[in-house]
């Protein structure tokens, strides 16, 4: 957040204002994290765009009527800043296109109560996971980990290791949406 | 219907959503996945629901992987220690830590592929099969101590470290010291014979000795011919000449039974003498001189200083061996300095690189010191350079524990093509092997890292010779076409190279001490094969010692002996 204190903030309001900021989007983050994380497939393309979306929420904070859902309204902003990033990057191939990522955002933004369900099921489907698995799917996703050399090292192929950790992420996937979303016999 | 779950997607969809999230998805793919998303809002929502879970695992994994990592991650405060790792960025800056808590998971992953790692070993036929050193597994004690000992024609000859079991143990003259594993200290001066029954009982059928028995050990029995003594704590004196047998308490009190007479309590400073065919008879203390601890300690200090001081002049003239390729004793002026190469002409390029192993007193404690590799990080990066024709590896070790399934004693650190790797298994074999081909795969394990075969010796180590220092040397000799191991100057194994595993032209590079830095060159993490030990010397040779070399290579670098 120190970009943020460079701000000018000698003048009382500006200072309330900045502190009624900072409460709300510290308590905000994670979840605009998540939000973003929906659409975006990089972690490092997720930190730009919140921290991008950090200037410019502050930026607009003037017109955030404090009485509204802050979220909601963050979203917003945020989803236009990811647009925004996602025109100046370079052609990533990984990243959806304008139309797509304009959709998924727009309709992230509805699902983030939704959102924080899933976060909480996962830890409980992790606990609930054998050990063996739940190792091999967090070394699998460990930062600087390829899987490609993970798998030969193992002395296993890229292919067998990759069939198992999408074996397991599709498990993982099968216990978070039962515990998410309504059983299809109830429907 | 439409489809509300991950799972009633058509396969395809699955498909490209995991190909998308594991980056391998091909143009064409995900062009037609986001023109489906673009139709269908519930294909949209289960895009976002699996990248959600995506993000969220790999936010989980970053913790973990950081919780693990943290211990090491304090003592990496001192970059200049670190030899800069000349391979990929990833690994330069890829940190240790990070690796360390990696490799820890790789372990577990590796459960999953059937446990095998890089190395896959078939074991070498042995030529020649001489377990000359084979441990006692089932050691009770161990010497402590030998001065100017002498053995017996046929007897096998006994050195400190040695652990003992049931046996009986003759000494034709000098002085023994055996450590009990009840705690009891035996103090024994030849000619002597004893029968060593257990860690609580031995009995003196000749000799002279004194016994120490330290409160643990309290009940430590000893038998005369005719007598029992139970020792109640502290020290006393036995011996034995001709069958006839002579007691002495020095300290505390003993309880004893001669022949048939009841158990009588003896205190400090009485003496009885127990005849093999009488009563005991209470007799003037002080007759016998029982072998001294004090002037024991003494001998033996200057004995060890004789030793170090002739394993100095040794070391200096094998330092300009020419057939040393790299030659390190690990004694340092300070503990942040680099592990300098002794072999002549002296090369900075050849020191090593101290990355958490700590010094600590060497075989020859308060004189000379040795690295100890306990954790996990622990290691000593060099860089050896050419090309070579033959490798003798030789150290002197201490090994606490075998704690990994591979336990290094010198490594290769991209086990290429020439390259070594020596190292013991967790079952005590002595393993030696030079990658013969990185590039074509193992005819038994095609997915293996390469073409190459492990040369085992039989096992030489068990636990009850941990913390014991030992001689090890391994050599790999392609004109004669065998690879030996030896312990303590003794060769225990010979095997052949054959045919489809002849290689010439040796090469080491970037390796390390008593760890494996670096399993593939391209890969930020190691697996952890730290030896939980200490090594005090080692030395590489671009030769292949003989049997005779390696025992006079020993004999001179040899401790405690006699």
């Amino acid at each position: 957040m120190s970009r943020m204190s460079d701000f000018e903030k000698n003048d009382p309001h500006e200072d309330a204002r900045y502190e009624a900021f900072v409460k709300l989007f510290a308590h905000h983050e994670a979840g605009l994290r998540r939000f973003v994380g929906s659409f975006l497939p990089s972690w490092g393309d997720v930190d730009e765009v919140v921290q991008r979306a950090a200037i410019a929420i502050w930026r607009k904070f003037d017109q955030f009527d404090q009485d509204t859902n802050f979220m909601k309204w963050a979203c917003v902003v945020t989803r236009f800043e990811a647009l925004a990033y996602r025109r100046k990057m370079a052609r990533d191939r990984l990243v959806f296109r304008d139309d797509v990522l304009d959709l998924m955002a727009e309709e992230a933004g509805a699902e983030l109560d939704g959102r924080n369900a899933q976060h909480e099921a996962l830890e409980s489907c992790l606990l609930a996971m054998p050990e063996k698995q739940r190792k091999f799917v967090m070394l699998a996703y460990t930062p600087g980990v390829n899987v490609k050399e993970l798998a030969e090292e193992a002395g296993s192929t890229a292919a067998a290791f990759y069939m198992r950790l999408r074996r397991i992420r599709r498990q993982v996937m099968k216990c978070v949406e039962e515990k998410t979303l309504p059983s299809p016999e109830a429907g | 219907m439409k489809a509300n779950r991950f799972e009633d997607l058509p396969e395809e969809e699955q498909e490209w959503i995991d190909a998308w999230l594991g980056d391998t998805i091909d143009e064409t793919s995900f062009a037609a996945l986001q023109d489906r998303m673009l139709d269908r809002p519930e294909l949209r929502k289960i895009v976002r629901r699996s990248l959600a879970l995506h993000h969220d695992l790999q936010a989980k994994a970053d913790g973990s992987a950081d919780a693990t990592a943290e211990p090491w991650l304090e003592n990496e405060a001192t970059p200049t220690n670190v030899v800069a790792l000349p391979t990929t960025a990833t690994s330069r800056f890829f940190p240790i830590a990070i690796a360390a808590g990696v490799a820890f998971l790789l372990g577990l992953a590796l459960m999953h592929f059937g446990g095998r790692s890089g190395a896959v070993e078939q074991s070498a036929k042995p030529v020649v099969d001489e377990p000359a050193v084979e441990p006692s597994a089932n050691g009770f004690a161990v010497i402590e101590n030998l001065v100017d000992a002498k053995w017996a024609l046929g007897e096998t000859e006994r050195r400190r470290g040695d652990s003992l079991g049931d046996e009986i143990f003759r000494l034709r003259s000098g002085v023994a010291e055996i450590q009990f594993f009840s705690g009891a200290t035996m103090v024994i001066q030849g000619p002597a014979e004893i029968a060593l029954e257990s860690a609580w009982e031995a009995s003196c059928r000749d000799g002279l000795v004194r016994m120490r028995v330290p409160p643990a050990a309290r009940g430590f029995k000893l038998n005369g011919p005719d007598t029992e003594i139970i020792d109640l704590g502290t020290e006393f004196g036995f011996e034995v000449r001709g069958g006839k047998a002579h007691v002495e308490v020095i300290d505390g009190e003993i309880s004893m039974r001669h022949r048939n007479a009841d158990e009588r309590i003896v205190e400090k400073g009485a003496a009885w003498k127990l005849p093999r065919d009488g009563v005991a008879a209470r007799v003037k203390a002080g007759q016998v001189a029982f072998p001294d601890m004090g002037s024991f300690d003494l001998e033996t200090q200057t004995r060890q200083r004789k030793d170090f001081e002739r394993w100095q002049i040794h070391s200096k003239a094998f330092a300009r061996d020419r057939r040393v390729i790299a030659y390190y004793t690990f004694d340092r002026a300070k503990p942040t300095a680099v592990i300098a190469s002794l072999a002549e002409p002296r090369s900075s390029e050849f020191d090593g690189a101290v990355v958490l192993a700590e010094t600590a007193a060497g075989r020859w404690p308060g004189m000379k010191q040795a690295l100890e590799f306990r954790r996990p990080g622990s290691r000593v990066r060099v860089r050896i350079p050419g090309e070579f024709e033959a490798f003798t590896f030789a150290v002197w070790v201490r090994i606490d524990s075998l704690d990994r399934r591979y336990n290094a004693l010198f490594m290769g650190d991209g086990y290429e093509t020439g390259e070594p790797h020596w190292q013991i298994r967790d079952d005590g074999k002595l393993m030696l092997s030079v990658m013969v081909d990185h590039t074509r795969p193992n005819p038994k394990m095609p997915e293996d890292a390469g073409f190459h075969r492990v040369y085992y010796s039989p096992s030489i180590w068990d636990k009850s010779m941990s913390g014991q220092w030992m001689h090890l040397v391994s050599v790999f000799d392609p004109e004669r076409r065998q690879v030996s191991h030896y312990v303590n100057g003794e060769r225990v194994s010979r095997a052949e190279i054959a045919a489809d595993y002849f290689i010439r032209t040796l090469r080491i590079g970037n390796g390390e001490i008593g760890n494996w830095g670096q399993p593939f060159r391209e890969t930020p993490w190691f697996a952890i094969r730290n030896l939980n030990g200490r090594i005090d010397e080692l030395a590489i040779l671009n030769a292949a010692l003989t049997d005779a070399e390696i025992r006079e290579l020993h004999e001179h670098s040899q401790f405690g002996r006699r």
